[in-house]
């Protein structure tokens, strides 16, 4: 009998085993959430894609980069911005376009088209790509960042966002 | 493993006695209103939690202030449970708070030698009273905005210092970007600071005295 009473669980044991049950549960409630609340903005994906209206095809000539300067609304926390977009559209036949990003591809500086001199140019590492975006030299690892273009009713669109 | 690794601890850092101060010590019987000032503690520690993390997205100035407000509880993951615990949670410190202060009246506990632990959570009331005064107007929507309007106001009605009170709640003639920039650094640095050295006094007090028992009936023996 006495056996027995020595093996049930004492109150005072009881008392420390719920308070640190209780306790882990509040501290969950509270730990979870808070870890979702910090980490939630760093999982949201980027804006959606959708279609860009550059401007008329008729602007571009054969055979050499055309900037096209957009304005686009790009919402980052609880701020939308009005940013603009820079691309270069180049077309050598007027039926097939390359639409590149003028941001280098090194560390994000803008890229220049020189027409005396066929190339682009970035001024911060001396990055040069050629008129179809490939690396001629310097630090850039790949060529200009190229979006998809698509022509209708003779309006060129870009997909981006 | 664990005890080897607390003795350890202990020889090192004498935890051990200060935990059982604090958690061990000699209790009077007394009754469920004796829980009422832990309970605000705990309210308080929620507050501090909730509040901390609603500073990672809330940005105190008039053109980010309402649209931060609404980030955090329409986008942010939880965030509306955040939001929702301390904007609750103030009104509930509010509600403990007094009904804190009706026990200790109530059972006489501000008597000797208890007087000073009675002052220190007197201020620790106006602390409570500061947060919710100073917290309401963060979300800047039309209801912080005119609370606050109201609220200045009824500050300015002290006689001959009043509308220099008025001014130096509201950083000038208006409400403001001023007044919200420094209603938020009042709300998240100068309570917070002034409410934890007051805790630290009051909390040790209520160690060092003991709480008091339950008066007795006069005459009545037990």
């Amino acid at each position: 009998m006495e056996k027995e009473e020595e093996k049930e669980i004492s109150r005072r044991d009881f008392m420390k085993i719920t308070i640190g049950a209780i306790g882990g549960l509040i501290g969950l409630g509270f730990g979870i959430p808070a870890i979702a609340y910090v980490v939630g903005p760093a999982l949201v994906k980027g804006q959606a894609q959708e279609w860009i209206q550059l401007g008329a095809i008729s602007k571009i000539e054969l055979g050499k980069p055309t900037l096209f300067k957009v304005k686009i609304t790009r919402q980052t926390g609880w701020i939308v911005n009005e940013e603009e977009l820079s691309v270069y559209v180049l077309t050598e036949d007027g039926r097939d376009y390359v639409a590149m990003s003028n941001i280098c591809t090194h560390l994000g500086c803008r890229i220049r088209w020189i027409t005396d001199q066929d190339k682009f140019f970035c001024p911060c590492h001396n990055g040069v790509f050629d008129k179809q975006g490939n690396v001629v030299s310097g630090p850039p690892p790949r060529p200009l960042d190229r979006y998809e273009t698509k022509v209708e009713n003779d309006q060129l669109f870009i997909l981006g966002g | 493993m664990l005890p080897r690794f607390a003795d350890w601890l202990d020889e090192r850092m004498g935890w051990r006695p200060v935990w059982e101060a604090i958690f061990l010590r000699k209790m009077p019987k007394v009754n469920w209103f004796y829980t009422l000032g832990s309970a605000t503690l705990f309210v308080a520690v929620n507050q501090m939690i909730t509040g901390i993390l609603l500073t990672i997205y809330y940005v105190p100035t008039p053109d980010h202030a309402y649209d931060s407000v609404q980030y955090i509880t329409t986008q942010v993951a939880g965030g509306w449970l955040i939001r929702g615990l301390h904007h609750w949670g103030a009104s509930v410190m509010v509600v403990l708070v007094v009904l804190h202060m009706l026990r200790v009246i109530i059972y006489g506990a501000y008597k000797y030698p208890r007087e000073v632990t009675w002052l220190t959570g007197v201020g620790l009331l106006l602390l409570v009273i500061g947060f919710g005064f100073t917290g309401y107007l963060l979300p800047w929507d039309q209801k912080s905005y005119w609370a606050t309007i109201v609220g200045t106001r009824i500050a300015g009605v002290v006689p001959l210092v009043g509308d220099w009170i008025l001014r130096i709640m509201r950083g000038g003639e208006d409400l403001s970007a001023v007044t919200l920039a420094r209603f938020f650094g009042a709300h998240v640095w100068v309570l917070p600071a002034s409410l934890m050295l007051l805790v630290g006094i009051h909390l040790y007090l209520v160690i060092r005295n003991g709480i008091s028992e339950i008066p007795k009936k006069e005459g009545g023996k037990q």
